[in-house]
C-alpha cells in the first residue's frame, strides 16, 4: 500500500515543515503555498503533515505576520505580509476541513485569536481567508464553544452577521449552529435581534440561505418561548419563507428547510396543525432520499426525527409508501454506512408503534437485510439494526408465531452481547428482551444458543444499565415459562447472585431482579420452591430490600414476588410472615404497613394480595397468621381501606374479606 | 397538402402576425446574453457588451478572468497549475468537492501517461491516486480504469483509451468551471439553453394539436412553411 509520507518535487515533507520557520519571508511564503497546495483535498497528506507538527509551524507564521507592524518600507514587504496572512490562514483552514485531529491541532496551537484578527483587516482577501478558515473550524464539534451570554461576544457575532461579506456572515451563522445549545443562549440571541438578521439572510445568496436555515434551526430547537415569537414575526413571514424553500431547486436547501420545520413542529405543533405541513414534510423527505449524496444520507435521519414517538405521523408516513421506499434503498446495497444507519433507524421509528408497518416490512422480505446488518463492521449500524429489530419484535402477532425465535436472529444477537461497544450491548439487550417473550414455547432455541448463560454473565456487568437490561431480558424470558426454562435460568444466574442483585446499589437493577423473582415463582406451586434455594437466600434478600425500599416500583415488584411465594405451603407462608416482621427491629413499622399507606395505587394493591394469600382461610396455620397480623394493626388498616379511592384496591380489599370470613 | 387530420392549420402569415404582437423587452434579452457570456467565461466579450449595451453583469467580471484561467489550464493539460489557481481563488472548493479533486488528480495522471513519463506516472498513481480510493470507495471503479492505462503498451488503442481524448480534458474543465461558479453563488448553467429547451418542448406539444410554422434550425430560428413537407 502506498506510504503515507508525501514526497514533493522540492524535497521531503519534514524539510517543507522546517522551511516554514525560515528567517527569509520569501522562503516561508513558498513553503506555505507548497504545503497548502499539497494538503487541500488530500486527507492522507493532512494527517501526515499533522504528525510532522506542521500546524504549530503554520500558526507561528500567521502570528508573526499578524504582529508585524512595520517593515523595510518597500511595497513588496507589505504585499508579502498580506500573502503570508492569506496563505497561512488558508493552510490552517484546510487542516481543519473535515479532519478532527486538524481542528484540535489548530485550536491547541492558539491560532484562533490570530484568525479572528484577520476579520477586521482592511484587505478583503485577508478577511475572506480568515472567515473561511474559522468557518471550517466551527463546522467541527471540537471547536471551542462560543459564549453567547457574554456581551462582547454577542456584539462581535452581530457584527459578523451585519457584514457585507458572504464568508463573514456565513461564519456568524456557523458559530450559532455550532454553539447555540441552551434555552438561555437561544433567548439571548433572540433578544439581540439575531433571528431577524438570519431571516434576512435567508433571502440572500445560496450559501447565506443554507447557513441561515441551519442557524435558525439551532435557535428554535426545543424552545417554547422563542419559537412562537419567531414564527409570529411580521405575520408569519419567516415561516412562509422557510416553507417556500422546501421546494427549492437545491436539494441541500430543501433538506435544511425541512429540518427547520421539523424543529418548529416539535416545539410548537400549533403552527403546523391545519396546514398539513407534517404530511408535506414527509413527502419532501422521502423524495430527498433519492439524492445520491450527503443530502440523501441525512434525509432519513430527518425523517426519524419527525416521526419518532408520533403514531399519527408514522401512519401518514406509512400511507406515503415510506416503508416501500426505505426497503427499496435497503435492498439496493448501500455503500455508505451513514445512509444504511439512517434507513435502519427510520424503519425502526416507523415500525415502533404500528402493527401495519411491521407487517409491511416483513411482507416485503426485508427482514433478512435487517438481521444481516447485525454483523456489519460499523458500530452505529449494528446499534441501528438492533433498534430496528426491537421495533419489529413488538409485533405480538409475529412473536406468537415464533417468527423471531430462530438461529438466524438469535445467534448474531447473542454475539452482540460480547460486543466491545456498550451501546451495541444495550441495543441488543433491548431486542432480546422482546424476542424472548415468545409465546410458542420455543425458548429452548434461545437456551441452546447459550442465551441464558450470556444474559446471566451480563447481569454481573460493571455498567448498571447493562445489569438492569439483562435482568429485564431474563425476566421476560421467564414470563409464563416452563419449569425446564426456569431451572436453567436459576442455575445460570445462581440464587446467591440473584440475592445480591436484589440488594444492588442501583434501584433499576433491584427492580428488575425482584421482577425476575416474581416471574420465577409465578405459575405452578412448585415454582415457589425457587425462592427457597440455598437456604432461602432469595426470600431473605427480598425482605431486607423491602425494608429499605424507597421507590414504589421496588415495593411493587417485591410485594408481587412475596404474594406469589405466599400462595405456597404452610411453611412457605410462615416464611413470608417472618419476612414481614423480622426486619427493621422493634420500633420500626413493618414495611407492609408503610406500603398500605402508600400513595401508589399499585403498591397498595400488591400489598393486599400478599395478605390475601397469607390469610386464605382453608390453609393450615391461617388463624395464627391472622392473629399476628391483627396484633400488628394490619387488619385494622385493611378494614379502613374499604373506601380507598382506587378501584383496584377496593376490589382486592373486598376479595380479602371474602377470603377471610 | 395536409392529410385529412383534424389539426388546426396556421399559415405563416398568420403566425408572423401573432408573433409580432408579443412584446419582448430588450433588457431581458440583454440580460440573457450577458448571462451566457459570463457563465461560459467570455470575459472580453462580456466587458465589451457591458460597455455597448449598458447591461450590468450579475457577477464581478474580474472573477471571470480567474475562472477562465483555471479552465484554460485544464484544457491545455496543465493540471497542477490549474489546481494552484483554484486554491488561490478559493481553497474551500477542492477541500469540499472530493469528486472534483479526484478527477483533477486523475487528469494529472492521464497527462503524465500521455507524455510518456511512465515512472513518474506510476509513482503518482501510488502516492496520490490510490489514497483517494482508500478515502472514498466510490472512486475505486474509476481509479481502476485510469490505472489500467499504465498496463497497456499502445495506450491510444486500449479499452480505456478514451481517457486520453480531448473530451476528457474538456469534461474535467467543465466540472471545475461549474464548481467555481457554485462557490461564487452563481448558477452553473446559463439560462439560454433552458429557454431553447422550453421552445422545443412547446413545439412538440403543439405538434399534436396544430400545423404551424415550426423552427427546425435553432441556430437560425427560421420559420418553416407549414405547407411544405
Amino acid at each position: 500500500m502506498p506510504s503515507a509520507s508525501p514526497s514533493t518535487s522540492s524535497g521531503r515533507p519534514a524539510d517543507l515543515v522546517s522551511r516554514l520557520a525560515s528567517p527569509d519571508r520569501g522562503a516561508r511564503l513558498r513553503a506555505l503555498r507548497e504545503l497548502k497546495n499539497q494538503i487541500i483535498g488530500n486527507r492522507t497528506k493532512k494527517l501526515a503533515y499533522l504528525k510532522l507538527g506542521a500546524v504549530p509551524a503554520v500558526a507561528a507564521v500567521l502570528a508573526d505576520a499578524s504582529d508585524d507592524g512595520g517593515g523595510d518600507g518597500d511595497g513588496s514587504c507589505c504585499c508579502r505580509r498580506h500573502d503570508l496572512l492569506v496563505q497561512s490562514a488558508a493552510a490552517l483552514g484546510s487542516f481543519a476541513c473535515g479532519v478532527d485531529a486538524g481542528v484540535r491541532a489548530v485550536v491547541d496551537a492558539g491560532a484562533l485569536p490570530w484568525l479572528r484578527r484577520l476579520l477586521v483587516s482592511p484587505d478583503e482577501k485577508v478577511v475572506d481567508s480568515g472567515a473561511r478558515s474559522l468557518k471550517m473550524i466551527y463546522q467541527s464539534k471540537l471547536a471551542p464553544k462560543y459564549d453567547f451570554l457574554d456581551h462582547q461576544n454577542l456584539e462581535f457575532l452581530l457584527s459578523l452577521l451585519n457584514s457585507k461579506n458572504d464568508n463573514v456572515t456565513g461564519l456568524g451563522a456557523s458559530i450559532i449552529t455550532h454553539s447555540c445549545q441552551t434555552s438561555a443562549e437561544q433567548w439571548a440571541l433572540y433578544e439581540a435581534g439575531v433571528f431577524q438578521k438570519l431571516v434576512d439572510l435567508i433571502g440572500g445568496s445560496v450559501s447565506q440561505r443554507d447557513a441561515s436555515l441551519e442557524s435558525l434551526t439551532a435557535i428554535i430547537r426545543n424552545n417554547h418561548e422563542v419559537t412562537p415569537k419567531i414564527l409570529e414575526f411580521e405575520n408569519g413571514r419567516a415561516l412562509n419563507l422557510i416553507i417556500k424553500f422546501t421546494i427549492d431547486k437545491s436539494p441541500r436547501t430543501r433538506l435544511l428547510a425541512c429540518a427547520c420545520l421539523i424543529a418548529v413542529s416539535k416545539t410548537s405543533s400549533r403552527y403546523v396543525e391545519g396546514i398539513e405541513l407534517e404530511s408535506k414534510l414527509i413527502y419532501r423527505l422521502l423524495e430527498l432520499l433519492e439524492d445520491p449524496g450527503q443530502v440523501g444520507d441525512e434525509a432519513s435521519f430527518a425523517l426519524s426525527s419527525l416521526i419518532e414517538e408520533k403514531e399519527d405521523l408514522q401512519k401518514l408516513a406509512f400511507e406515503a409508501n415510506a416503508i416501500n421506499k426505505l426497503c427499496f434503498h435497503l435492498q439496493n446495497g448501500l455503500s455508505c454506512p451513514k445512509r444504511l444507519q439512517g434507513i435502519l433507524l427510520a424503519l425502526a421509528n416507523i415500525c415502533s408503534k404500528l402493527e401495519i408497518c411491521r407487517s409491511k416490512l416483513l411482507d416485503l422480505q426485508a427482514f433478512d437485510l435487517v438481521s444481516d446488518a447485525l454483523r456489519h463492521d460499523c458500530t452505529d449500524i449494528r446499534v441501528a439494526a438492533c433498534i430496528c429489530l426491537r421495533s419489529l419484535s413488538r409485533s405480538v402477532k409475529n412473536l406468537s408465531a415464533g417468527y423471531f425465535m430462530n438461529e438466524t436472529v438469535i445467534i448474531p444477537l447473542l454475539q452482540l452481547l460480547h460486543d466491545p461497544s456498550i451501546s451495541v450491548q444495550l441495543a441488543a439487550l433491548g431486542a432480546i428482551s422482546n424476542i424472548v417473550i415468545d409465546f410458542t414455547r420455543r425458548k429452548s432455541n434461545f437456551i441452546h444458543c447459550g442465551g441464558v448463560k450470556l444474559l446471566a454473565e451480563l447481569s454481573m456487568a460493571m455498567d448498571p444499565v447493562v445489569r438492569s437490561h439483562s435482568l429485564r431480558a431474563l425476566k421476560n424470558l421467564t414470563f409464563l415459562a416452563d419449569r425446564k426454562c426456569k431451572e436453567v435460568v436459576l442455575s445460570e444466574i445462581t440464587a446467591s447472585s440473584l440475592a445480591s442483585l436484589i440488594r444492588d446499589p442501583e434501584s433499576a437493577v433491584q427492580e428488575q431482579a425482584l421482577a425476575l423473582v416474581r416471574n420465577l415463582v409465578d405459575g405452578c406451586v412448585q415454582s415457589v420452591d425457587y425462592a427457597f434455594t440455598e437456604n432461602g437466600i432469595i426470600l431473605d434478600a427480598i425482605g431486607r430490600q423491602l425494608q429499605y425500599a424507597s421507590k414504589a416500583e421496588i415495593g411493587i415488584q417485591g410485594m408481587y414476588a412475596l404474594s406469589n411465594i405466599a400462595s405456597g405451603s404452610k411453611v412457605q407462608k410462615d416464611a413470608v410472615m417472618d419476612q414481614l416482621f423480622q426486619h427493621g427491629g422493634m420500633n420500626t413499622q413493618p414495611f407492609i404497613m408503610r406500603f398500605l399507606h402508600s400513595n401508589d395505587n399499585q403498591l397498595r394493591t400488591a400489598s393486599i394480595w400478599v395478605l390475601i394469600n397469607l390469610t386464605t382461610s382453608y390453609c393450615p396455620g391461617a388463624a395464627g397468621r391472622v392473629l399476628k397480623l391483627r396484633n400488628a394493626g394490619i387488619i385494622l388498616q385493611l378494614k379502613s381501606m374499604t373506601n380507598d379511592p382506587c378501584l383496584d384496591v377496593k376490589v382486592v380489599q373486598k376479595i380479602y374479606h371474602l377470603n377471610v370470613h | 397538402m395536409a392529410q385529412g387530420s383534424s389539426k388546426k392549420v396556421i399559415t405563416k402569415e398568420d403566425w408572423e402576425k401573432r408573433l409580432n404582437d408579443v412584446k419582448i423587452r430588450k433588457e431581458d434579452m440583454n440580460k440573457l446574453v450577458m448571462n451566457f457570456l459570463v457563465t461560459e467565461g467570455f470575459v472580453d466579450a462580456a466587458e465589451k457588451f457591458r460597455k455597448e449595451s449598458g447591461t450590468e453583469p450579475d457577477i464581478d467580471l474580474s472573477t471571470i478572468t480567474d475562472r477562465m484561467a483555471v479552465k484554460k489550464a485544464v484544457q491545455c493539460g496543465n493540471v497542477e497549475d490549474a489546481i494552484e489557481k483554484v486554491n488561490d481563488l478559493n481553497p474551500e472548493i477542492l477541500d469540499t468537492n472530493p469528486q472534483l479533486f479526484f478527477h483533477l488528480q486523475q487528469q494529472r495522471l492521464i497527462e503524465l501517461i500521455r507524455n510518456g513519463k511512465v515512472e513518474e506516472a506510476l509513482e503518482f498513481a501510488q502516492e496520490e491516486l490510490a489514497p483517494r480510493g482508500e478515502e472514498n470507495q466510490s472512486f475505486l471503479e474509476e481509479l481502476e480504469r485510469t490505472v489500467a492505462l499504465l498496463a497497456f503498451e499502445d495506450v491510444s488503442n486500449c479499452p480505456v483509451g478514451d481517457l486520453l481524448d480531448m473530451s476528457q480534458r474538456l469534461k474535467t474543465a467543465s466540472e471545475v468551471n461549474a464548481a467555481i461558479l457554485t462557490s461564487q453563488s452563481h448558477e452553473k448553467d446559463p439560462k439560454l439553453p433552458s429557454l431553447l429547451k422550453m421552445l422545443v418542448w412547446a413545439q412538440n406539444q403543439l405538434d399534436e394539436k396544430a400545423i404551424y410554422p415550426r423552427i427546425k434550425d435553432l441556430s437560425t430560428a427560421k420559420l418553416e412553411d407549414p405547407s411544405a413537407s
